[in-house]
């Protein structure tokens, strides 16, 4: 295997214990991360029509061949398998995360891990370079992730941490990159996560439950060894490009926040350290995953919330003010102005930031816990929850939205106490068994527009996520267009200023960047009609493409790649084309294009595609719920607009989804992709040249090939 | 004065280096992408075990604590070259009097390695070559376009997202860490809403 690549993938059956390899050039033409993984599932999963808490789904965990190199954001490390999110049929599905394990993972000589089977009783994995032991894991049962985490760093290192440490003949002073699940995967909870470190996280698709269900607690992995590139000096020499024109100047940026403290502007010049969204409140450093230029994420004076970033450190800030009002996003300050006593508003931050640390040691998805309380929270104003009520349940609402609150919520749900049993199903199958699905989907109380998934953005706005979503498998999480399209007017909106690039020179940068579909403008147009266009169709094709290649199997991050918009180049003009291959071949020394790369993203779709085809997947099921299209959203979203002429950053909201003609809009899409447009399923005049002839085969055999 | 019949023992003195590594602990954002510069340029390929500067990371420890930043210090009074039996270990006057060694007399004895002061050691174990290597200021770094050494770049401070690591001429005050971890920030850091003290 070429420079890049570890060479081999480790296969672990847990049913019989066996540890075997895979030659990673077996699967080289997927190049890495979520291509490899589809190939292999497709390979090795032989009912893919089975629960993901069965033995026979299998679960991918693999790392792109950047990972581990010197390229700004590249080492996000991609699962995939069948994830028991979804609903009503667990999708095949991906997730994935940042931190260091992917690296560990191939200075180990590891590219990727395949899991197939069931232990029959709880393991961990033991990789420490070519060694890798099963090992029992009853001594870490039942503990939460940071813990398992010490715990195995104990057990690899002989407590020997912070000095060189002998690994056969070589040395090393890196800790051991560990993989766990909390209480909630073993509790088998649907909305379970896979953490590493303080704050990564494999979130949506619920597969720490599936882990659980495999009784596996945790994978340990580290290496000694290195990853060859192809050619170090352009690797260097394209670094010191993306650092010289576009990455923030911490010492003299050349555009800065209007006001101290904003962390929200880092959508703007992605300044670091600013991702947790709250403002800082305490000493503490931005820290990045491995080679990441951004670093995101923070490590705190107090310790707490190290690593945990966006949604993980919003949610505790969900309050009430005052209390029996609708919930609202707080600071700490404003939670101290809303308490009858005074507060210390460190001591209240501190607070929130012990429950980011608790969820993330329980390991339990913040995306579904956050709209499930909001929900309760309705709910409780309603009279329809509480000790004895149409919902019993015995949470102190009286004190909704405290650090006390949400302690006991978390419990119950890692634990499957009382409803916290059905909030571990995830919170519309939980409201399938409360008998309120149907109604709260149709009023918008319940906002799961898609698979069982919650809202990422509101899907009557921006559209772009919910479209991929409904599309796909999963909550999209895919921030290629909404950061520039939506972030910029909203940071403007926040700081009441004129946002720093105006509507038409903004679509005029990403239409010129979306190669191979350059060119159109109104793929860039959100209003009314921009939903529905054949332009919308490029879009969403374009997004997944990428997604699909250059983020999820190459392993770019979300919040770096695509770079449309750059507020530190002189002309905002981002490293998008360019920096994409740039940045592949002198690692990897192969020479393709930024457009050859889009090809195999499109390929890889199809592939996946092709899986969710034989789960039961077609076009009839691809409707938003009823009140995307019934319900006009009233959030403030503004984006760009094309009217009479002219563009401009407008309010959308106010508007709901026309069913019809989003319907008639599938069929664009559809029509782009070379899909069957009665069933939505692919065709073998679109699976065979992109070198698919067998999953046409497949298809066919199934009864599920697209006419 | 030494008592007679007694061998007095000298301060081992080599020419002061003409170049030095200082750190800011708070600003370094542990990305450790100098570790993976490092090697790059050394090795010609990233593998944090031949790094010449090593950062070691708790997860879960307090700022500015939870990171430790590993950098050979070209010691004005050198234990490593002090120690090394076969004059591998040396100042290099080609190289602007940086401490360093050369593989082609180390004999892999590794007692460099132990007699450096400072933990994690700054001598590295090359275990592939069965030597010992070190920061040299980039200066002997052969996967790279630019000149290193003293008067030339390093690829860590060179690749560093937030700027926390410098070349300095004159030699840090030796005696404890002060003189080589430093404040790198200014008025920018802080209206990020970092800590600039």
């Amino acid at each position: 295997m070429g420079y890049g690549y570890a060479g081999k993938i480790l296969r672990l059956n847990l049913s019989n214990r066996s540890v075997s390899t895979i030659d990673t050039a077996q699967y080289e033409e997927w190049v890495g991360g979520h291509g490899l993984g589809s190939a292999i599932f497709w390979d090795l999963c032989q009912d893919k029509t089975v629960s993901g808490f069965d033995p026979r789904n299998v679960i991918t965990i693999m790392a792109g061949p950047m990972a581990g190199t010197l390229a700004p954001g590249s080492t996000r490390c991609e699962m995939q398998g069948i994830g028991p999110q979804g609903y009503p049929i667990e999708w095949f599905t991906r997730s994935s995360f940042g931190g260091r394990f992917a690296p560990q993972l191939k200075y180990a000589g590891w590219d990727g891990v395949v899991i197939e089977g069931k232990a029959d009783a709880p393991v961990w994995i033991n990789v420490i370079n070519d060694h890798v032991t099963i090992e029992d894991a009853r001594g870490l049962w039942g503990l939460g992730t940071r813990k398992t985490q010490e715990e195995i760093w104990a057990r690899v290192t002989g407590n020997r941490l912070n000095d060189w440490q002998a690994v056969g003949d070589a040395y090393t002073t890196q800790k051991p990159a560990v993989l766990c699940i909390g209480q909630a995967g073993e509790h088998l909870s649907r909305i379970a996560t896979v953490m590493h470190d303080g704050g990564f996280a494999a979130g949506q698709g619920g597969f720490g439950g599936a882990w659980g269900a495999k009784n596996l607690k945790a994978i340990s992995v580290r290496g000694t060894g290195g990853i060859k590139v192809a050619d170090s000096k352009a690797l260097i020499d394209t670094w010191l490009w993306h650092k010289t024109n576009f990455q923030f100047n911490v010492d003299n940026p050349r555009n800065e926040a209007p006001i101290v403290n904003f962390t929200d502007y880092w959508i703007i010049n992605q300044s670091p350290g600013a991702v947790p969204i709250a403002p800082i409140w305490e000493p503490c450093r931005p820290k990045g995953c491995q080679g990441c230029p951004v670093a995101c994420s923070r490590r705190m004076a107090s310790g707490l919330a190290n690593e945990a970033h966006c949604f993980t450190t919003n949610w505790p800030y969900l309050g009430i003010i005052p209390p029996g009002t609708q919930p609202t996003w707080m600071t700490p300050g404003e939670w101290a102005g809303g308490l009858a006593e005074p507060t210390d508003i460190h001591g209240l931050a501190k607070a929130r930031y012990r429950t980011t640390d608790l969820l993330n040691d329980y390991g339990i998805n913040v995306y579904d816990v956050f709209f499930a309380d909001v929900y309760f929270y309705i709910l409780f104003l309603m009279d329809a929850i509480g000790p004895g009520k149409a919902i019993n349940c015995d949470l102190p609402f009286d004190k909704w939205g405290t650090e006390e609150y949400k302690a006991a919520y978390l419990k119950m749900i890692a634990y499957r106490e009382g409803v916290g049993d059905d909030l571990a199903e995830g919170l519309e199958r939980a409201a399938e068994r409360w008998g309120r699905r149907k109604d709260d989907l149709e009023s918008g109380l319940l906002p799961y527009p898609h698979w069982g998934y919650s809202e990422h953005n509101d899907p009557r706005a921006g559209v772009d996520q919910e479209y991929a979503t409904i599309l796909g498998d999963r909550d999209s999480n895919d921030h290629s267009f909404d950061l520039p399209t939506h972030g910029i007017p909203r940071v403007a909106s926040i700081s009441k200023t004129e946002p720093v690039i105006s509507a038409e020179r903004l679509v005029g940068i990403l239409s010129q960047k979306v190669l191979p579909l350059q060119g159109d403008p109104l793929m860039f147009d959100y209003s009314d009609a921009g939903l529905y266009s054949a332009s919308r169709a490029k879009t969403i094709a374009w997004g997944r493409r990428y997604a699909r290649f250059w983020k999820d199997s190459v392993g770019y991050c979300d919040l770096l790649w695509p770079n449309f918009f750059n507020a530190n180049a002189p002309d905002f003009s981002g490293y998008t084309p360019e920096g994409e291959a740039r940045f592949f071949n002198a690692v990897t020394g192969k020479n393709i294009s930024f457009v050859d790369g889009m090809e195999i993203g499109r390929r890889t779709w199809n592939l996946d595609r092709a899986v969710w085809v034989l789960q039961g997947r077609h076009r009839d099921m691809e409707v938003f719920a009823p009140y995307v299209y019934q319900v006009p959203s009233t959030r403030i979203n503004h984006f760009p607009v094309y009217e009479n002429g002219q563009w401009r950053y407008a309010n959308v909201a106010g508007r709901a989804l026309d069913k019809d003609r989003f319907e008639e809009w599938k069929a664009k899409y559809y029509e782009l992709e070379g899909w069957d447009k009665i069933t939505g399923w692919p065709t073998r005049s679109t699976l065979e040249p992109l070198g698919l002839g067998k999953v046409a085969d497949e298809l066919q055999r199934r009864g599920k090939l697209g006419g | 004065m030494a008592e007679v019949g007694t061998a007095e023992k000298r301060p081992f003195t080599a020419p002061l280096s003409e170049g030095y590594l200082v750190v800011d602990r708070k600003k370094c954002s542990g990305c450790i992408s100098c570790m993976l510069a490092c090697s790059l340029v050394h090795e010609g390929k990233t593998d944090l075990s031949l790094s010449r500067i090593q950062i070691v990371q708790n997860p879960w420890g307090c700022f500015p604590e939870d990171i430790a930043l590993a950098i050979c210090r070209q010691c004005v009074n050198p234990k490593c070259v002090e120690a090394c039996p076969t004059e591998a270990l040396h100042v290099d006057a080609a190289n602007g009097n940086t401490r360093t060694v050369d593989g082609s007399l180390c004999d892999g004895c590794q007692v460099c390695i132990d007699a450096c002061p400072y933990k994690p050691s700054r001598m590295i174990w090359h275990h592939e070559k069965g030597v010992a290597v070190k920061c040299d200021l980039c200066g002997r770094a052969p996967h790279w376009i630019e000149k290193g050494g003293p008067k030339g770049k390093q690829a860590c401070v060179e690749i560093c997202p937030m700027r926390a690591i410098k070349l300095v001429k004159e030699a840090p005050e030796q005696e404890g860490d002060a003189g080589y971890e430093v404040n790198l920030r200014n008025e920018h850091w802080g209206w990020l809403g970092f800590p600039t003290d």
